[in-house]
């Protein structure tokens, strides 16, 4: 928690992410389809967002978007102050390599790795000279230290997402994107995913923002952004004095 | 990343990629082995032909020439080494016959066309001679005896010990001769070997009447000459002959020069048939990979998520393609290096198994490099699409498509293009053949591609229910064509080229056959009668009208030397020429002939037929003009035989060959070579099967007369086209073979999509029966269509062939045209079902639950 303050009080000139009069449509037919409209967000760093709205808000996109896997149709994504949108896919690559985490609510593992090397490759990919000892550690951390020469198809549903955390945390990004990571779990084990995601956060600090639907999740953000038709509908921090 | 992260990566990447990938090592693997067995076996002849030389030439040295050596030249002295060895031989064509019924002049023996060889001396120097009894052969030859070919005997009826008439003397069979070492098991013969000795060819009338005889000097140098030696003894024989561009001076080490020649052009020719067996192969590596990648769609996106540049990924996917390459070009290796081995065994007639040298890398090599080669180039398309997989298909599938990077596109289609070429360069071993072979591939893939296209559209056009085809299962095929992006496309262009090019083989070699085989052309002479004396010729023409030959006809030949052209010596001027054309044509022994009107096939095109009464006139036929370099006014100098005589162009004239009537280049006016030595040569045809009898007739009145029968001749050379045709055919068969390669992996990379439809037709209550005939039906269709279009393809490409490159009248066949659709459907369809296999075994509700 301690990291976290920090982090929070020494860059809170510069937004971690910033989001100007982002906007994207999408041609759908004949028509034009507005999926995002005129948002403008800065998130501190270290801060825990949670994006709610309903299917079809706009927030899988705004995560899309936040991470460069996504180019908007008008307005700047600026990441530590950086805008993002002129960048070429291999900048943008590099960007997500060093900086950015996700966490998906399908998991997306790569099927034909095994779960430590799911973890493994993120580390591979920026060279940490000490890979295979981190990946364990990960493995551990999220309760899975056995489970490591287990394909995708062979872990249960919380597993994989376990693993998938694992693999999000592995480089320490500064930022983690998860989109409902929990949408696809039952009751149960979704609270254990979501307890290990909220302890890395808390641990590394990282600047986390979360899609969900359940105001549960959503009751242990620093802040909430409700999004309704592409618009940013209303802004609350619901706890922001809580350090738990 | 770091190489071995890399590395690492790409390995497991490969991970549960074997089955579809599968198909990539299997369409590679076809077209390297195709590649590899022919350069294998050309490259292995070579050497054969390099490591068996000095058998095959029997000699160290030959000098070889038309005219004997003049008296007095001592080749041993001028090589000058001690212990050097010489025979002398001359080879001839000639007829010989069994003795007729003693008083019965009307009853000759049985006759035969054979290749007479008289050896004065030593007799081989290397390489074995087996002969029956096995007594050296100067011991069997005597001036009254002859050894001979089983075949002679068993065509005359003969056996060892019995007479045998030759050049009008009698001669004693002393023996059987069972191989030579310097007779190539497979290369075309005229007739059967009758040996001789020098004595015994003296006793003759065959050399004095200046028959057409080939003499060889053999020359055997002492016992560990070195190479250098060797050539170095060629030289000063060279150097030594009086009319050096008279006669060939051949070692050894030169390792049967025309002979490798021609095994070469076969070779490259075999070489671009394996070519475009890989090629299509490499149509089946591109449809391999996209299948490949349109599968690894999401996981490339999650790599992109992770923070992977797209070089970095085009990178992983090209290694990944370079190691599957390495895997199909190792198995083709494999199986082409076996292939090549059992060739020779299969095909004994086509290779000469005693010259085939196993062992070679150069092919392995070859095979390797164009087969990594092939897989690369022809991925690079469909690897370009990893650059198009947009990062955001983690969070939303339908994510639209990168746009497409214009300069990368075309930077890969430019690199396969000149891929390409580069190695149809390499196969032909020239640049202008590999750029007509390019051209040819790309012109024919484009208009196959085209064509499938056109029948995809028109497919899709058909009104609904067309024709009444209520039978479910042609519905569903029909519909299966047209669907959009069927990866089938491939498949039929594929397998549409190799029936295209084992179809248009077929049809151009059975056009051959027929046309060389079938009743000669109306008015074409069925015999040509050489070595004629003058003296002979009334005796010989009453013989022939006896015997009911029609349109006789006969001319002197006079044998002749050009020595100079417009005073310049002939000799010079062809010292500093390469062998072959235009050398061959000005050193050539000159068949001249007189006459004051020339045949009706004979047009003047130039000057003005006997127009000079100052000078004495030649009239020359136009390319042999080109080929000597000279045209109107020309003086040409002619030594006839001791006499030189000066004659002078002054008419050029086309001629037309096809009439099989007597032409000949050089044509003199009357009046100039009357007096000179000369012989006759006729021309008849004959009553179909009377041939044999005028033959056995001549041969025993006239037996320095020779007697071709063209027939006979045209049905060897059509032997020798049907082993070359068979082996394009062969390689064509593994075009094919990766056609299928390519639709077995088209169909099986679709079986997911297959599995739910089988499922859902069984759900709906259809049997697994019905469903297996719907996808026959299916298949059946694709061949169908590549069957038609390949047919198509070939029909046009041999009628090109048939009526451009042999000029010969174009004659549809239909029947090899249907077995070729109707193999192309059954092949299809065995392929396409056995790949949907498993789809048909599976339960519907597994397919069903899956997600």
């Amino acid at each position: 928690m301690m990291n976290a303050s920090l982090g929070f009080s020494t860059e809170m000139a510069i937004p971690r992410i910033e989001l100007r009069n982002l906007s994207r449509r999408l041609p759908s037919g004949d028509r034009i389809l507005t999926i995002l409209d005129g948002v403008n967000l800065a998130l501190p760093a270290g801060e825990f967002t949670a994006v709610l709205g309903p299917s079809g808000s706009g927030k899988s996109t705004l995560l899309a978007l936040m991470a460069g896997l996504d180019r908007p149709s008008a307005g700047e994504v600026l990441i530590d102050g950086v805008p993002i949108h002129g960048m070429s896919e291999d900048q943008l690559a590099l960007l997500r390599r060093h900086k950015i985490g996700f966490v998906f609510q399908t998991f997306q593992l790569l099927a034909n790795l095994t779960a430590r090397e799911n973890v493994l490759l993120p580390l591979e990919l920026v060279r940490v000279a000490d890979a295979g000892a981190r990946a364990d550690e990960l493995l551990a951390s999220v309760g899975l230290e056995d489970r490591g020469h287990h394909y995708p198809s062979q872990l249960s549903g919380g597993e994989q997402q376990r693993v998938a955390l694992a693999r999000a945390f592995a480089t320490r990004p500064p930022i983690l994107l998860a989109d409902e990571p929990t949408g696809n779990l039952d009751g149960t084990t979704g609270r254990r995913v979501l307890e290990i995601l909220l302890d890395l956060r808390r641990r590394y600090g990282t600047t986390l923002v979360l899609v969900t639907h359940d105001p549960g999740v959503a009751s242990l953000a620093d802040r909430l952004i409700h999004l309704r038709d592409g618009r940013i509908e209303r802004q609350e921090s619901p706890v922001i004095v809580s350090v738990h | 990343m770091s190489f071995a992260g890399y590395l690492r990566t790409m390995l497991r990447e490969c991970r549960g990629a074997a089955g579809r990938l599968g198909f990539f090592v299997a369409c590679l693997a076809v077209g390297v082995a195709a590649v590899v067995a022919v350069a294998g076996l050309s490259s292995s002849l070579d050497s054969g032909l390099r490591a068996e030389a000095r058998q095959l030439l029997a000699a160290d040295l030959v000098v070889e020439g038309s005219q004997p050596l003049p008296p007095g030249t001592d080749l041993l002295r001028s090589i000058d080494l001690p212990g050097v060895r010489r025979t002398d031989v001359k080879e001839m064509v000639t007829v010989v016959s069994a003795p007729g019924v003693a008083g019965w002049p009307g009853r000759p023996g049985a006759s035969q066309l054979v290749e007479l060889k008289a050896i004065d001396g030593e007799y081989p120097f290397y390489g074995k001679l087996e002969l029956l009894p096995r007594s050296p052969l100067a011991d069997l030859l005597r001036a009254d005896t002859a050894v001979v070919a089983p075949e002679l005997l068993s065509r005359l009826g003969l056996k060892v010990g019995d007479p045998l008439l030759i050049g009008g003397q009698t001669f004693r069979i002393a023996g059987k001769v069972l191989s030579e070492p310097d007779r190539i098991s497979i290369s075309l013969t005229l007739g059967p070997r009758v040996f001789l000795n020098g004595a015994g060819l003296g006793r003759t009338t065959l050399v004095a009447r200046g028959s057409r005889v080939n003499n060889k000097t053999l020359i055997k140098l002492p016992d560990g000459a070195s190479p250098p030696e060797v050539t170095a003894a060629a030289g000063r024989l060279r150097r030594s002959l009086p009319h050096p561009s008279f006669y060939r001076v051949e070692t050894y080490r030169e390792g049967q020069p025309a002979l490798r020649t021609n095994f070469q052009r076969i070779g490259t020719f075999l070489g671009l048939v394996a070519l475009l067996s890989l090629f299509v192969g490499g149509i089946g590596v591109a449809q391999s990979v996209r299948a490949w990648l349109a599968s690894r769609m999401d996981a490339i996106a999650i790599l992109k998520c992770l923070g992977m540049r797209p070089r970095e990924i085009l990178a992983l996917y090209l290694g990944q393609t370079a190691l599957l390459g390495l895997a199909g070009s190792l198995a083709g290796m494999a199986v082409g290096a076996a292939v090549q081995t059992l060739l020779p065994y299969l095909f004994p007639d086509l290779i000469p198994a005693e010259l085939i040298r196993v062992r070679q890398p150069t092919a392995l090599l070859r095979g390797l490099g164009l087969g990594l080669g092939v897989a690369i180039l022809f991925s690079l398309p469909p690897l370009a699409g990893v650059l198009r997989v947009p990062a955001a298909r983690v969070l939303r599938r339908d994510a639209e498509p990168l746009p497409g990077h214009r300069p990368i596109v075309a930077g890969t289609l430019a690199a396969l293009a000149a891929g390409i070429l580069v190695m149809a360069a390499l196969q032909s071993g020239s640049w202008l053949r590999g750029a007509q072979f390019t051209g040819g591939v790309v012109g024919v893939t484009l208009a196959l591609t085209l064509a499938a296209l056109a029948v995809v559209w028109g497919v899709r056009r058909l009104p609904r229910g067309f024709g009444g085809f209520s039978n479910m299962a042609i519905r569903h095929g029909l519909a299966a064509l047209a669907r959009p992006g069927a990866a089938t496309m491939g498949a039929i262009v594929a397998l549409g080229l190799g029936v295209l090019v084992v179809l248009a083989m077929s049809l151009v070699e059975r056009r051959l056959s027929q046309e060389l085989t079938s009743e000669l052309p109306v008015g074409a002479p069925s015999a040509f009668l050489v070595d004629i004396q003058p003296d002979q010729w009334p005796g010989v023409e009453r013989l022939l009208r006896q015997a009911g030959a029609s349109r006789v006809e006969s001319v002197p030949v006079v044998m002749a030397r050009l020595t100079a052209i417009d005073g310049r010596g002939v000799e010079r001027m062809a010292g500093r020429m390469p062998r072959g054309g235009r050398r061959w044509a000005l050193t050539r022994e000159q068949r001249l002939t007189y006459m004051a009107k020339l045949p009706e096939d004979n047009v003047i095109v130039a000057g003005k037929l006997w127009s000079d009464p100052r000078k004495a006139e030649v009239s020359l036929e136009q390319e042999f003009a080109n080929d000597l370099g000279v045209g109107l006014g020309s003086t040409l100098t002619f030594d006839v035989q001791g006499v030189p005589i000066d004659l002078t162009v002054t008419s050029l004239r086309t001629v037309n060959w096809q009439t099989f009537g007597i032409n000949f280049f050089l044509v003199v006016e009357p009046g100039v070579l009357e007096s000179a030595p000369q012989q006759r040569l006729a021309v008849a045809h004959l009553p179909r099967g009377g041939e044999q009898r005028v033959q056995d007739l001549l041969a025993a009145r006239y037996p320095n007369v020779t007697l071709l029968k063209i027939r006979e001749i045209l049905e060897k050379i059509v032997h020798v086209l049907r082993r070359i045709g068979l082996g394009v055919r062969f390689l064509g068969g593994f075009t094919v073979l990766a056609g299928i390669a390519i639709l077995a992996g088209a169909v099986s990379a679709g079986a997911g999509r297959r599995g739910l439809e089988v499922a859902l037709l069984k759900t709906l209550g259809v049997t697994r029966r019905g469903v297996m005939a719907t996808f026959a039906v299916e298949y059946a269709l694709i061949g169908l269509v590549a069957g038609v279009i390949g047919a198509a393809g070939g029909a046009v490409l041999s009628w090109a062939v048939v009526t451009r490159g042999f000029t010969l009248r174009w004659e549809p066949q239909t029947l090899p045209l249907l077995a070729a659709v109707a193999g192309s459907i059954l092949l299809t369809v065995i392929a396409g079902i056995g790949a949907s296999f498993r789809a048909l075994e599976r339960r519907p509700i597994e397919v069903l639950r899956s997600p």
